[in-house]
């Protein structure tokens, strides 16, 4: 692959300056932009200088940091082009090694457009190229260039994919709606529904970040107050003579801290729901639903339909209560850098979300859809944990040291939530696919094809086997290693049913 | 494989009668002979760690010398003797209508199918133990993320062979 001339047979190249592009020359703009964060790594060394008072030396060692950064930016620059042939895509980077990277389009499953602020300001945007190839180093982009040339980049890639593959299997795929020729809009988000997603998006998470802040600025803040601290709400009381008051009205001080609690878990709920999901848009395309969203950083992500292998419902204890549900599909390639899963619809009632499940072939069970539970046993593992927690918390407290109570009145709580919430360990055949359900706190249905099952374990151990139990992993391609669908501790003879009806299912294609 | 009510074994101690049940066929006995060296090459080590620990403290401060080094040597002994033929005899396989079974583990036994169909490409490798003893072992890959590889040790080199070409019919292609 580092080798040009193994590469070069594949590719014929007569004229090789022919085609070749580089990136937007504003990429050194994003460059200068970037260096800003990356100058805190050259704080030590002017700590250093200062600290052994060689002033002097300061302003000519930022100045050759600088310099030396931006040359870098330059040589990378221009020692990176990228041509689009007629089926495949070549890059060559690489200032000393050079590495030359030919990406067929037939491989190439998605093209993704990313802009952050600064590349909006510039016009100019990151392009992905999601192969599928494990891992994330394998994974090719273009960052960046010009935003109609990346466009025109994916519409190229698109059109070789459309026409070369005539679709044999596309009917069995796509049910009742054929291939349309023009984009639909699927889902979008007002402003309005994203108040409202933002409202349920409550989170104290932000919370944490905010006490720890006000900590650490304690006396960095030109005020003195910090609203976790009901004294301080006294002590504002008491500056416009509210003390006698407050004296009798104690719980005010608590109101206050508790509100403004609220407001700070409410604010960071809306901010992060706006940030990310502002204008909304998932459109089906002929072949892939397309999604693009982001105030700041504006993302294009493509999920081939085909590739579609599971689909994610998510919802919370409470928005549950509203009807309010999240979408996410498991396919081949991954959303992003964090998310595994594509989030398609990150907020709306069931009946927004049928259509977009229609597109992708898979349909939700009805209401009134029997579902089977779990074994009770799947409590076992948190009831051991709070047995343990419980023993831990006894001999704290032999020897002598209070906060053993805590252990021991956690244990019970933790053990009698773990059994309860055991009965929300469910799952149904629908036929085609199964439907796991899970989590009492954010329940999750998976809804998974059969078609979708690479292989199937069924694993049993000591403790379920006696009880007749077996537990079945599924192979599913796309998503996380760590979580695999599975439907714990079920009945063995039910089990291995199942098993042979879902390997029985004809290959997705 | 559906019929028999596998929640136990007749008899756990009985090397054959959890695969039988099953109905899986078990794998090469001579891979209890790789199993033991790979476990002697792993216990020895330990054991040798132990006995220069013995030598080298429990005498200086005047404990029981011996006690460790005996003890060491012993359960690595009879770990090296007797586990490797019980592990052998918890693997089974099954290469069945467009599938291939693999079963192993007791205490904890997972049973894994894929079918043909779903597999993306077969890897067959041989160990330099595993040579000595005229084995490989086969190794399946799927796109799945979880069960991404699924391997069958302790088959026949030729047996092996044979089911590579076996599988590598029912491979399609058209995946990607």
């Amino acid at each position: 692959m580092t080798d040009t001339a193994a590469t070069a047979p594949a590719v014929p190249i007569i004229d090789d300056d022919a085609g070749w592009q580089r990136l937007h020359p504003a990429t050194l703009a994003l460059a200068i932009v970037k260096l800003g964060p990356r100058s805190l790594q050259f704080l030590p060394a002017v700590a250093v200088l200062g600290f052994t008072k060689n002033w002097a030396y300061i302003v000519p060692a930022i100045a050759a940091f600088l310099l030396i950064s931006l040359l870098a930016a330059w040589f990378h620059w221009l020692r990176f082009r990228f041509r689009v042939g007629d089926d495949a895509v070549v890059i060559e980077s690489g200032v000393l090694a050079r590495q030359h990277r030919t990406i067929p389009f037939d491989r190439i499953q998605d093209v993704s457009i990313e802009q952050g602020l600064v590349s909006r300001a510039l016009g100019i945007a990151k392009v992905g190229f999601e192969t599928g190839a494990g891992g994330k180093e394998n994974d090719a982009s273009l960052d960046a260039i010009a935003l109609d040339a990346a466009q025109a980049l994916r519409t190229t890639i698109r059109a070789h994919r459309s026409d070369e593959t005539p679709a044999p299997v596309a009917a069995a795929d796509t049910p009742a709606a054929a291939p349309v020729a023009a984009d639909r809009l699927l889902f979008a988000m007002t402003p309005r529904q994203l108040l409202v997603a933002g409202l349920f998006n409550f989170s104290l998470a932000a919370l944490a970040v905010v006490g720890a802040g006000m900590q650490f600025f304690d006396g960095l803040l030109p005020f003195d107050f910090n609203v976790f601290n009901p004294m301080d709400w006294i002590d504002i009381a008491e500056d416009y003579g509210l003390d006698q008051w407050l004296l009798a009205h104690r719980w005010v001080a608590g109101v206050g801290a508790a509100l403004s609690l609220l407001l700070i878990g409410f604010a960071s709920g809306i901010a992060t729901m706006l940030f990310a999901n502002w204008n909304f848009r998932l459109t089906r395309e002929p072949r892939t639903l397309r999604r693009t969203r982001g105030l700041t950083t504006r993302t294009d992500v493509a999920v081939p339909v085909k590739r579609v292998q599971a689909a994610i419902l998510v919802t919370g204890w409470f928005r549950q209560r509203f009807g309010w549900h999240e979408l996410r599909l498991q396919s081949l390639a991954s959303d992003g850098e964090k998310e595994r899963d594509h989030q398609v619809v990150p907020f709306a009632k069931l009946d927004a979300i049928d259509p977009v499940l229609a597109e992708v072939a898979i349909r939700r069970p009805d209401a009134d859809q029997p579902w089977q539970q779990s074994h009770r046993i799947v409590a076992l593992g948190p009831v051991i944990g709070a047995a343990g927690a419980a023993i831990g918390g006894g001999i704290a407290l032999y020897l002598g040291n209070e906060v053993g109570w805590l252990g021991i009145v956690a244990a019970p709580v933790i053990g009698l939530i773990a059994v309860w919430a055991a009965r929300f360990h469910r799952w149904a055949d629908l036929g085609d696919q199964v439907a796991i359900r899970r989590g009492a706190w954010k329940p999750k249905t998976t809804l998974l094809p059969h078609a979708s099952v690479q292989s199937v374990d069924l694993k049993s151990d000591f403790i379920l086997r006696p009880l007749g139990l077996a537990t079945l992993v599924f192979g599913v391609p796309g998503g996380s290693a760590l979580g695999a669908h599975e439907i714990p501790a079920i009945p063995a003879a039910t089990a291995r049913d199942l098993r042979a009806r879902i390997l029985t299912a004809r290959a997705r294609p | 494989m559906t019929d028999t009510p596998a929640a136990h074994p007749t008899d756990p101690f009985d090397p054959d009668a959890l695969n039988a049940a099953e109905g899986l066929d078990p794998v090469d006995p001579a891979y209890a002979q790789v199993l033991r060296v790979a476990t002697a090459l792993n216990l020895v080590p330990l054991a040798i760690g132990a006995s220069l620990f013995d030598a080298l403290l429990i005498r200086q401060i005047e404990g029981p010398y011996g006690l460790i080094t005996a003890l060491a040597w012993l359960i690595a002994i009879v770990t090296i003797i007797t586990f490797p033929s019980r592990r052998v005899s918890r693997w089974g396989y099954r290469i069945g209508a467009g599938q291939l079974r693999v079963a192993r583990g007791w205490l904890f036994r997972t049973d894994t199918i894929v079918p043909f169909v779903r597999v993306q490409h077969i890897d067959v490798g041989q160990g330099p133990v595993e040579r000595w003893f005229g084995l490989s072992h086969l190794v399946v890959h799927t796109s799945g993320t979880h069960n991404s590889t699924v391997t069958l040790p302790g088959l026949h080199s030729d047996l092996a062979a044979a089911m590579r070409e076996t599988i590598r019919r029912h491979i399609q292609t058209d995946f990607a």
